[in-house]
């Protein structure tokens, strides 16, 4: 390497440059401190958030007792939250399968709808084409403001679905609309931490729904 | 510390490691090839966290999330050039995966297994990041931590360029620098001759000194040779 005019004055860069052991340690002590921190932010999310997830499940089993079904969604890596979250309810690893899908895998639909009127409506467009009034509409959002989402919640109000929203921050429009009943709110400012939280918000949601269903077969 | 955290601190050094070769690879122009045959959810999360990341600013990485009902080993065959990534999300018992990250060092791609429960064989692949839940929730609930993680890693290696273009192997043993034969798949068969792919691309070897192969056996060459079938009934 040539030296540089300015190489006296970040003397440690050489040294960092050629030690991959150093950035190596430095890279592992980092991970194990997010790795903690997740592990924290889960706890304390599923302790804040028992109530109202029992009692979202609560509504969840009524409406699929009654014989209604479920659509997920989401934008980037909450659609797969949405699509995982989905796989749960139909393919349980225990308990009772009950119907449900999410709304961003058909990329037919998704393209046509977003080509011919605009991104905004892909899944409210869709529930107007596939929901009935006593289904269930679950929303992933970190941010708590997609305006798809908002779009669907509200066409999801409109149909007299059961609403189900996950996000981040403070809830954002998501956590303030009335169009939402339940909103999940992982308190947290980083995105993937919030998403880590959101998937054990989503498994914690399937086991109260699977207690509920339990007791509704007894009853 | 716990058996937990001691748990924790093996998962992050492999973490960090993989993390490493990952940035190296995309620093190269590697592309990386996300698989979870059973839970596509895991393949598509992986490729959107690097081609379009949550952080304003950070660069968008070539990540592609492979069809769940794609052959697996016949696409990567053909689409997977030298220099690039597989990482994988599916549980040790997934043998499409397992063919695929067998032929890493053929194909010339660095490969990465995540997964949960028991592990696959010793040398499944070169980075084998596990967990060690049966459940298969928590399991779930990990797996999208780990690819964080490696996402995170991955992008705090790039401030650190001049680690990036070096090439020293990161590993105990390294098939590629030893002297042994070098690894190469079949992909087709004329008479005492064979084309294979190897991490050097396509070549031309002679098969005279072992039973004639058949495609997609993996052989080990050494100088336009082949002198082993590694897959030989």
């Amino acid at each position: 390497m040539s030296p540089e005019a300015s190489d006296f004055l970040y003397p440690f860069i050489e040294r960092e440059e050629t030690d991959s052991v150093s950035l190596l340690a430095d890279l592992a002590t980092s991970a194990q401190g997010k790795w903690a921190q997740s592990t924290r932010l889960r706890v304390d999310t599923l302790t804040a958030l028992g109530f109202q997830i029992r009692t979202a499940a609560t509504a969840m089993a009524e409406r699929f007792n009654a014989g209604g079904q479920l659509f997920a969604f989401g934008n980037g890596g909450s659609s797969t939250d949405a699509l995982e979250f989905a796989r749960v309810l139909t393919r349980p690893p225990w308990g009772t399968p009950v119907p449900a899908r999410s709304l961003a895998v058909d990329q037919a639909v998704l393209t046509a709808i977003a080509n011919d009127v605009g991104f905004e409506i892909v899944f409210s467009r869709q529930l107007i084409a596939y929901a009935r009034p006593g289904d269930i509409a679950v929303g992933f959002s970190t941010s708590g403001n997609s305006d798809n989402l908002m779009a669907a919640f509200a066409e999801a109000r409109k149909r007299g679905m059961l609403t189900i929203g996950l996000a981040g921050y403070d809830g954002g429009r998501m956590g303030a609309s009335d169009d939402v009943a339940h909103c999940l709110t992982v308190r947290s400012d980083s995105v993937h931490r919030i998403q880590e939280a959101q998937a054990a918000v989503a498994h914690a949601l399937w086991d109260a729904l699977q207690t509920e269903l339990r007791q509704e077969g007894a009853a | 510390m716990t058996a937990d955290d001691l748990l924790i601190a093996d998962l992050t050094s492999d973490l960090a490691r993989a993390s490493l070769a990952l940035a190296r690879r995309f620093f190269a122009g590697g592309t990386m090839w996300c698989v979870s045959p059973d839970w596509p959810f895991h393949s598509h999360h992986v490729a959107v966290e690097f081609v379009h990341p949550v952080i304003m600013g950070k660069r968008a990485l070539p990540a592609v999330a492979v069809p769940a009902d794609e052959d697996l080993v016949a696409m990567l065959r053909t689409t997977a050039r030298t220099g690039d990534i597989v990482v994988a999300v599916a549980p040790a018992g997934d043998e499409a995966v397992a063919a695929a990250m067998r032929r890493g060092d053929a194909w010339g791609v660095e490969t990465v297994w995540i997964g949960a429960g028991p592990r696959p064989p010793a040398g499944a692949a070169k980075h084998v990041l596990w967990l060690p839940t049966d459940d298969p929730l928590q399991a779930s609930e990990q797996f999208v931590r780990m690819y964080h993680l490696l996402w995170e890693l991955t992008h705090v290696c790039f401030e650190h360029q001049g680690l990036l273009k070096s090439d020293d192997c990161l590993d105990d043993v390294c098939i590629t620098c030893s002297d042994e034969g070098r690894p190469a798949e079949v992909l087709a068969v004329e008479g005492d001759e064979a084309l294979v792919r190897t991490a050097e691309g396509r070549e031309r070897v002679d098969t005279s000194v072992i039973d004639t192969p058949h495609p997609g056996d993996l052989l080990l060459v050494h100088a336009g040779s082949a002198i082993t079938n590694l897959d030989a009934a």
